[in-house]
């Protein structure tokens, strides 16, 4: 069994650098051109914004992304896309593009991913409300218990429209780890999420209303704890119950 | 053990020990196996709802349970399905839930819910409101209805449980994909039981945009007929217990393995030479350390398009020449995209317990392309001890479940 899980990298994508610059994280534009312009055109600022944070995650890591297992953890996936097929549906006459509609399904960045880079290797994409960030953890565990190796782990939500669950979506956020049951050059290392009794007061004010309108933001107190080599409990999520994990450097 | 390659180490199997199907062939798992045994249609044209040309669909015509008062912001068809599903009797999934919070606790029971839509038809509705007034509708809950862990979230406050809790959604392997995931759960010890499945219902945004793709059929569909003219859409809800293995349900049913792959090819066509299909199929016999030849049965993806098909066909035929019984059961209960991993895996159990193959519904003149072998009418055959059940999704998104006896 294993106890811990070792971080080999960690990328963060987000057209907000303000945002970054107050959290004082490291993180990107996303990047065209790591995109091929025939794919770029068909793909959305979620799937883009993800790929960037995946490619850098993985570059980092110095990990093949075209042997890499990845887990896909968004709330809504690809929510602008889904939103401009719905406004379509009430008008009988309205055709639906074929490429938007393939492209509205929650396994659109990990489809794309595994084209981009060639890689046949098992994906998923999973979703669960505040605890995707969480849940994405504990898919990785689950899968690197049974198959010693690395995982890809992708977290993202992108700008929603605001009638849908405000004020989720009012800020674009994605972030990718490599994962790893080894030590080796990993940067740090985290334990098995648990339910905690840590108070839903003592966590931050600040990140918890970003959390609230970008869900992928719950990734931030791992990537401060990581930037600061700060060993301690760090919070998975914002909503009871919270779910932790142990870092440790 | 010599096939195994180093990416991949075997797996232990998890108990089923419950398991129940509702769909267009009714409540529960004996209304599932008469129409397998009848090899009956319960394709029929869209009721629901309207759409601008004509289809028929696996429609679900019996009614649903209604949701309780304190979980109504979690009210829409999709959980409706699931709940319908939870409390049938004679598959007993529930009453197993209560037993294993008794035994382990309910921080130790997972929710794994596949779904490729969740509750988007009730959110096509709010758009025509949203549309008209510029606002969505006051009783419109996004997260707890249409967002994609709503089912699963739904099930967890249903049944009073505190574990792990999430969606997979990978369109057509999402519930196969949800096995895969309940298995690991439990053996990596992160949970001792998991409700595992697939709910999709049927929408105005499935329909309309497997017609944008030009792969509706406005007949019932015909699987692997060289006349095939297309998917059949169906709705369902397919939900599995699974638990670790000990004493008490030594004869239950079991998960051997899943296999997972992706073609890495194309969003919407599977890879030409059923690259990546072929690949979950091995992966699935080598993480569950068999022989191909070990395999009595096969329920095939076999959604009735041209083209999945006659690639599906080639990556059996590569893994199993034309040894292997099989058989695609979508002309019975149409295509249920997020729920057919599940459905099809429970149609692949019945065909265990009851030892017959179930048939081809649809199917009239094989497809000269086709080399497995692939069964046209039931037929009853003793010593079926394990099968498997190919789901293959957008995204070229790839898992075989294996089931035994």
């Amino acid at each position: 069994m294993i106890k811990q899980l070792y971080i080999k990298s960690a990328a963060v994508c987000c057209p907000d650098s303000e945002l970054l610059q107050s959290f004082d994280l490291q993180g990107s534009d996303i990047e065209k051109s790591l995109i091929p312009a025939g794919m770029r055109r068909r793909t959305s600022l979620t799937t883009r914004m993800a790929i960037t944070a995946a490619t850098h995650a993985c570059a980092q890591a110095g990990s093949d992304a075209q042997y890499l297992a990845s887990v896909f953890a968004s709330l809504g996936g690809e929510i602008q896309v889904t939103d401009a097929l719905c406004r379509l549906l009430p008008d009988d006459n309205e055709l639906l593009s074929p490429t938007q509609f393939h492209n509205s399904v929650h396994n659109t960045t990990a489809g794309y991913w595994g084209i981009l880079n060639k890689c046949q290797a098992p994906t998923t994409a999973i979703a669960a409300a505040d605890d995707t960030f969480a849940m994405g953890l504990i898919e990785v565990w689950a899968q690197l218990q049974q198959n010693n190796g690395e995982r890809l782990l992708v977290c993202y939500d992108e700008l929603w429209p605001q009638y849908l669950a405000p004020p989720i979506g009012l800020t674009a956020f994605a972030c990718a780890f490599v994962l790893s049951t080894e030590a080796d050059q990993s940067i740090g290392a985290i334990t098995m999420p648990q339910v905690s009794q840590l108070k839903q007061q003592s966590l931050q004010v600040d990140w918890v209303k970003l959390t609230e309108s970008a869900p992928a933001a719950a990734v931030i107190p791992l990537l401060l704890a990581l930037q600061d080599k700060q060993p301690g409990l760090v919070a998975l999520n914002i909503k009871a119950p919270l779910w932790t994990s142990q870092f440790e450097v | 053990m010599d096939t195994i390659d180093n990416r991949h180490t075997s797996i232990s199997p998890v108990a089923i020990t419950a398991y129940s199907a509702l769909s267009a062939c009714g409540m529960g798992n004996k209304a599932l196996s008469q129409a397998l045994l009848d090899n009956q249609s319960q394709l029929t044209p869209l009721s629901l709802f309207n759409i601008p040309f004509p289809s028929f669909v696996g429609e679900i015509k019996q009614p649903l349970l209604a949701i309780r008062e304190q979980l109504a912001e979690y009210n829409c068809r999709n959980a409706r399905v699931a709940l319908t599903a939870l409390n049938d009797a004679e598959g007993g999934v529930r009453v197993a839930v209560e037993q294993a919070k008794q035994k382990y606790g309910a921080h130790r029971i997972g929710v794994i819910i596949g779904t490729s839509t969740s509750g988007l038809y009730e959110t096509e509705s709010a758009y025509g409101v949203l549309l008209e007034t510029g606002k969505m509708p006051d009783d419109f809950h996004f997260v707890t209805e249409h967002a994609y862990q709503a089912t699963a979230r739904f099930i967890q406050l249903e049944l009073g449980l505190t574990g792990v809790c999430y969606a997979i959604s990978t369109a057509c392997s999402s519930g196969a994909k949800a096995i895969a995931a309940g298995q690991r759960l439990i053996n990596s010890g992160l949970c001792d039981a998991v409700i595992v499945g697939g709910v999709d219902t049927l929408c105005r945004l499935t329909l309309r945009g497997f017609r944008s793709l030009e792969l509706v059929s406005s007949k019932p569909c015909t699987p692997m007929d060289k006349n095939r003219h297309g998917i059949s859409i169906g709705e369902a809800g397919g939900l599995l217990m699974l638990e670790k293995r000990h004493a008490d349900n030594n004869s239950a049913m079991k998960v051997l393995a899943v296999g997972e792959s992706s073609d890495a090819h194309h969003m919407s066509t599977p890879h030409p030479e059923g690259r990546g299909a072929a690949l979950a199929m091995t992966n699935a016999l080598q993480l569950a350390g068999l022989k191909a030849e070990e395999i009595d049965y096969l329920n095939l993806h076999a959604t009735a398009t041209k083209i999945n098909d006659s690639v599906e066909s080639k990556a059996v035929f590569s893994v199993f020449k034309d040894q292997l019984p099989c058989s695609g059961t979508k002309g019975i209960t149409g295509h249920t995209l997020g729920a057919a991993g599940a459905i099809e895996t429970i149609i692949a159990l019945i065909a265990l317990q009851q030892q017959f193959i179930p048939g081809t519904q649809g199917l009239k003149n094989l497809d000269e392309d086709c080399q497995c072998q692939v069964i046209q009418d039931p037929l009853h055959k003793q010593g079926l001890q394990i099968a498997m059940s190919n789901s293959f999704g957008f995204g070229g998104n790839n898992a075989s479940v294996i089931v035994s006896l």
